[in-house]
């Protein structure tokens, strides 16, 4: 076991205790209010949720679920939304690894700050502004299209919005910060040295960077893909505003439900059906990543 | 042990607290402020609740001594809530004439009292048992003026179907209401045989425009910029929000013939507070002066018939009401559309992901 030189990530609750130590049950209470105010607020809307999906006035039944799993369109559906969420998580991991990789390695603070600051400052522009920045960019006289022409790539402008190369783009961007900053809170506790052992045993540095750097960076990879991925699928407002007809997601059609045709049963229904979905993603990465360390992958 | 029970009920009673507060403030959104009773009224926002504000609410306000709060959007899941819930901030609401047809069958509505609301003049297939009409808007071919000039344009359905002879990118809207009735108008069927609509040969002739319609809008506000943005050249758009932004510089025209013809209504939700003052409220803004009023400042047709009478023949033809224009309009069958709305959506989302 070896302990990185700089220990980051201090465990905050030592410096508390000593400082309260005489007040009992803090800890517990700091973690039940949390704990309580997500089981009571979202416990008590799931269970309603789930109520609304199995019954309706006339007892309970079925008919709503299985009308998502029969009917071809909302199979469809959900398959487009599982496709553009890998794609997002797969062009995030792409964008976000080399820059997180980069993160760890600059020795100039200045350098990292001023990098740290873009990543959050697209963090918290709002979500809606980004979207929209992207339909100024993408249009066919747009920006995009506009400088590809005047460079002479293309002589007509090529088809960027309103399908699914825009939505990945839209949704790539939104999402990449997260994917970042999960990738670099790994990263930056691998221990630099190992790749100091590895390339002194005689590994090239590729090679060090492949068998020992990657495999310690995989629980990031994990953690990285499974929150965009996850955010991804619920995605609404980027999707409604980027996409074509053919990339209707799953969270567009929960809204035409509820705010149109005021079916609140077959909404409930597909958004446990979404519950589900998510939730067995969710085991299999667990999975996948408990037989990864299992095999020793890990520390 | 104790302790922590302790701690649970404390955070139990405080979360229920919460909501019982805010439950009883939002309860007296349709009593006395001030001694001054307050209605609620709910519309869409934006250009229309400036327009109804001018015509509708402020002179209402003076003549009965109320005061008009205004919210907006309207958004029918939040009606709903508020209904099952007993909890309704809502007097009166402008929605979609088919949701009063809906929303009657849903148990959502309060009837309308015919003893205080004076329907004289309004349209027939607007006056229902849960609602009666508001305004008026179409789904109409709308142009951008550079590409096309009033004498070059399409004129009917079949010619903004023929792509050959007006190329462009169009876009159209992605709700079957409305789009449907102009699928098959473009197919050759005459206004008077549409209903009951032909779904397959609807979407037979959708399919011949497919690859030419670049944008399937969603709101409103889309088409005019759009063509305003040059994204697209042809248009199945809300008329008004054309005109508006024609009337703000935008190179945009709309051609009103064989516009089809949507409606907003009134209606008042089940179980709110001020149900009289609410059917004063919507006999008041049916009447033909109000209406009239009402269409000069936007160009939304009022529902009142008897209210064209007070309009100048300019504003008329901004209405798309003037002779010929008003004979070649289709009034959109809203009854079919609620029993059948349903399947059509399901088929026409299919159509769409293929």
């Amino acid at each position: 076991m070896i302990v990185p030189e700089k220990t980051r990530g201090i465990p905050l609750a030592d410096p508390l205790t000593k400082k309260f130590p005489k007040i009992p049950g803090l800890k517990w209470t700091l973690l039940i209010i949390p704990a309580a105010y997500v089981l009571i607020l979202l416990g008590i809307s799931l269970v309603g949720l789930l109520k609304l999906s199995i019954v309706d006035e006339s007892g309970i039944t079925l008919k709503y679920i299985s009308r998502f799993l029969t009917e071809k369109v909302y199979i469809d559906v959900l398959l487009i939304t599982f496709k553009i969420a890998l794609y997002v998580t797969f062009f995030c991991l792409l964008l976000g690894y080399p820059v997180a990789y980069a993160l760890t390695k600059i020795e100039n603070t200045h350098w990292r700050n001023a990098i740290f600051g873009i990543i959050l400052v697209s963090f918290w522009i709002s979500l809606l502004v980004r979207t929209f920045t992207w339909m100024v960019l993408l249009r066919s006289n747009g920006v995009i299209n506009d400088l590809l022409m005047m460079v002479g790539i293309i002589d007509e402008p090529i088809k960027l919005l309103y399908n699914t190369t825009g939505i990945v783009v839209g949704m790539t961007h939104i999402l990449l910060p997260y994917m970042i900053l999960s990738l670099y809170s790994v990263m930056v506790g691998i221990d630099s040295r190992l790749m100091q052992a590895a390339q002194g045993l005689g590994a090239r540095p590729w090679k060090a960077f492949i068998q020992i750097f990657f495999p310690l960076s995989i629980p990031g990879v994990l953690s990285g893909s499974l929150i965009v991925f996850v955010l991804g699928i619920g995605y609404f407002i980027t999707p409604a505003l980027l996409g074509g007809p053919e990339n209707l997601m799953i969270s567009q059609l929960i809204h035409d439900q509820v705010n149109i045709v005021l079916n609140w049963n077959f909404a409930a229904a597909i958004a446990i059906i979404l519950l589900v979905f998510t939730s067995i993603f969710l085991c299999i990465s667990a999975l996948i990543a408990k037989n990864y360390s299992a095999l020793g992958g890990g520390n | 042990m104790k302790k922590l029970f302790f701690i649970i009920i404390t955070i139990f009673s405080l979360v229920l607290a919460a909501c019982s507060t805010n439950s009883a403030g939002e309860g007296t959104g349709g009593s006395t402020e001030a001694g001054k009773e307050q209605l609620v009224v709910v519309d869409w926002g934006g250009a229309i609740t400036e327009a109804h504000k001018k015509a509708i609410f402020e002179p209402f306000e003076k003549e009965f001594g109320v005061k008009i709060v205004v919210n907006s959007p309207t958004d029918y899941g939040k009606f709903k809530a508020m209904v099952e819930s007993g909890n309704v901030e809502w007097d009166v609401v402008n929605v979609d004439s088919d949701f009063v047809i809906r929303g009657g069958k849903e148990g959502l509505l309060e009837q309308l009292d015919y003893e205080v609301i004076n329907e004289e003049g309004v349209m027939e297939q607007l006056v229902n048992e849960y609602g009666i009409g508001a305004e008026l808007y179409n789904v109409a071919i709308s142009y951008n003026t550079d590409n096309y000039s009033e004498e070059n344009h399409p004129r009917n359905w079949q010619e903004f179907w023929d792509t050959e002879k007006f190329p462009g990118a169009r876009t159209l809207w992605k709700y079957p209401t409305g789009t449907f009735e102009a699928a098959l108008l473009a197919d050759g069927v005459k206004p008077e045989n549409l209903y009951p609509l032909d779904i397959d040969r609807a979407l037979e002739s959708l399919d011949k425009i497919k690859d030419d319609v670049s944008v399937w809008w969603t709101t409103g506000a889309q088409p005019p910029q759009l063509l305003a943005s040059g994204e697209v050249q042809l248009a199945a758009a809300w008329n008004g929000r054309v005109i508006s932004a024609q009337k703000e510089g935008a190179p945009e025209d709309v051609e009103y013939n064989q516009a089809l013809i949507l409606a907003d209504s009134w209606v008042v939700p089940k179980g709110t507070s001020n149900k009289d003052l609410a059917m004063k409220f919507i006999n008041f803004a049916v009447q033909k002066k109000q209406q009239a009023e009402f269409s000069k400042l936007i160009p939304y047709a009022p529902v009142n018939e008897d209210a064209l009478d007070l309009l100048d023949e300019k504003t008329l033809s901004e209405l798309g009401q003037m002779g010929k224009n008003a004979e070649n309009q289709v009034v959109v069958d809203l009854e079919w559309w609620v029993e059948n709305f349903d399947t059509v959506n399901e088929r026409f989302q299919e159509w769409l992901l293929k």
